[in-house]
């Protein structure tokens, strides 16, 4: 608890890098906390590849949706493209430069308030903590659920909240998970591709890490919406600082072993990057059911 | 889950997707293989290689030195390296001279190895599970598993990406939430690459750098 009121001084909402890139990379355990820890309105993938040169094909007008538990689409290439398409990043030069000006600040700060965190705070109650601050991004959840359109998933994430706010004592327990309402993410920028938007260019943010031009404008939206805020009020209030410190805190946790593997890199940036611009393009697959589109592994 | 909800949907959509697959330039080239075959005999690979290697990860009862050794000989069968090798060069695949490329060849096995291999605490109890499989095109097979027993966490699914056929396969890329491992390095490598001059001993000589520091 020390530990969250010193990064309350700091009450910066922080974004650490892609995730899962680490537990891709280096074959370690699975994410520490389930699902990708990532506060509300954190972005994902960019919509199904985006070649840096070739135009890509427009999705579909309807995509096609993908029951639910079924293996999601493959598309079957017909002709051999041996390069995986690259995220587009016209801002390069930008981006890199607020990419190292992360770096510096997580080296400095954030990364060893989130190791004394680990180090000082038992994991029964680290997991307690994140299961209460992950109920309260089930709201916004349920919400791009609904405009995304997917009903049954609306359902599921609204009983989530209202199972784990009450039996499992507001969201310390998962007890809606082993009834089978397993955890799942949903957010604006994931709308907006669901909704046709390509993810455009690659953008690092100040202090947030990376993001695209789309998953930008639905960061801010996610953060404006969600109704926790609305209700106990918007990270100026001492509920909403605390909580986007403590977000902060439990993300970089989360993303510990991503950024180590992405550290190990020859080019972490390039790594972050194409790490990122994969994990949202599944993520909006995810929604819109479209079919992945994968390089070819020519013969040597 | 309730399937006979989603019938409809899924109906209306098949037939919104019959009527604009005619549409070409709305859809891409390729084929989507909704509801694509599954491959048993890629599953069963997957199956017991995953068994193989978590098996040799989780063996304390040799040493480290034997252990990174079993290792080495294990993955040197599991996966494609030749093709992996070729691959996550990209562009500069083709571009490499014979010498460059064995060079690199040599030290990328040892970098990709030592990732795991440092990693080893972390297998501890893992087990992977095959939970399905999807044919991208024939020899060519995605299979899903999903990878539980770390302490406190919700398990992962991990998709292999396997080549060949009958009772032949090879891994060429693992996959988590959506990110795949050859697929990051191709663009990590051609970043470094474009980045040293086009020259390829610019990343060769990076990773083996890395090799030195690291073990």
């Amino acid at each position: 608890m020390v530990m969250i009121a010193l990064v309350m001084a700091l009450s910066v909402p922080t974004q650490p890098y892609v995730p899962d890139m680490g537990v891709q990379l280096a074959m370690a355990a699975p994410d520490p906390v389930g699902a990708p820890a990532i506060p509300a309105g954190a972005q994902i993938a960019p919509a199904a590849a985006q070649p840096a040169v070739a135009a890509d094909p427009a999705p579909a007008p309807v995509p096609p949706v993908t029951p639910e538990g079924a293996a999601p689409p493959v598309a079957v290439v017909p002709a051999p493209a041996e390069n995986a398409p690259l995220q587009r990043d016209p801002w390069e030069k930008t981006n890199r430069t607020i990419f190292a000006g992360n770096e510096a600040v997580d080296h400095a700060v954030l990364g060893p308030i989130a190791h004394v965190y680990v180090a000082i705070i038992p994991r029964f109650l680290r997991d307690r903590i994140s299961g209460i601050l992950s109920n309260l991004d089930e709201p916004l959840v349920a919400l791009n659920d609904l405009l995304q359109g997917h009903l049954d998933r609306f359902g599921q994430a609204t009983a989530r909240f209202i199972t784990n706010s009450t039996v499992g004592l507001g969201g310390m327990f998962d007890v809606a998970a082993a009834h089978h309402l397993p955890r799942r993410d949903a957010d604006f920028g994931q709308t907006l591709g669901r909704w046709g938007l390509k993810p455009g260019p690659y953008v690092m943010l100040p202090l947030l890490g990376p993001s695209n031009l789309r998953d930008s404008v639905g960061r801010v939206v996610d953060f404006a919406a969600d109704p926790p805020g609305w209700i106990f009020g918007g990270f100026l209030s001492t509920f909403g600082a605390s909580r986007v410190s403590a977000n902060t805190v439990k993300a970089r946790v989360a993303a510990d072993p991503a950024i180590k593997a992405m550290r190990d890199a020859t080019d972490p940036y390039a790594t972050a990057r194409s790490a990122y611009a994969q994990a949202r393009s599944a993520t909006v697959r995810d929604t819109t059911g479209q079919a992945e589109t994968l390089p070819d592994f020519g013969a040597p | 889950m309730n399937f006979s909800k989603l019938a409809p949907l899924t109906l209306v959509s098949s037939a919104l997707m019959a009527v604009t697959a005619t549409g070409v330039a709305t859809m891409p080239t390729a084929a989507l293989a909704q509801g694509a075959a599954r491959d048993t005999q890629a599953e069963a690979y997957v199956d017991s290689s995953a068994r193989h290697v978590l098996g040799v990860l989780n063996n304390r009862s040799i040493d480290t030195a034997s252990r990174r050794q079993a290792f080495h000989n294990l993955v040197g069968e599991l996966i494609d390296w030749p093709r992996l090798t070729h691959f996550v060069l990209g562009k500069y695949g083709r571009t490499a001279t014979p010498d460059q490329y064995q060079r690199f060849a040599g030290i990328y096995r040892t970098y990709n190895e030592g990732i795991y291999q440092r990693r080893i605490d972390d297998y501890k109890g893992l087990r992977a599970v095959v939970t399905g499989s999807v044919v991208r095109r024939p020899g060519d097979v995605i299979v899903r598993t999903m990878l539980s027993g770390a302490p406190g966490q919700q398990p992962t699914e991990l998709s292999w990406r396997v080549l060949g056929g009958g009772n032949s396969w090879k891994v060429v890329d693992v996959q988590v939430k959506g990110v795949w491992l050859a697929i990051t390095q191709q663009q990590d490598f051609v970043s470094t690459i474009d980045n040293g001059g086009g020259r390829i001993d610019t990343l060769t000589n990076q990773l083996a750098q890395d090799n030195q520091h690291k073990h």
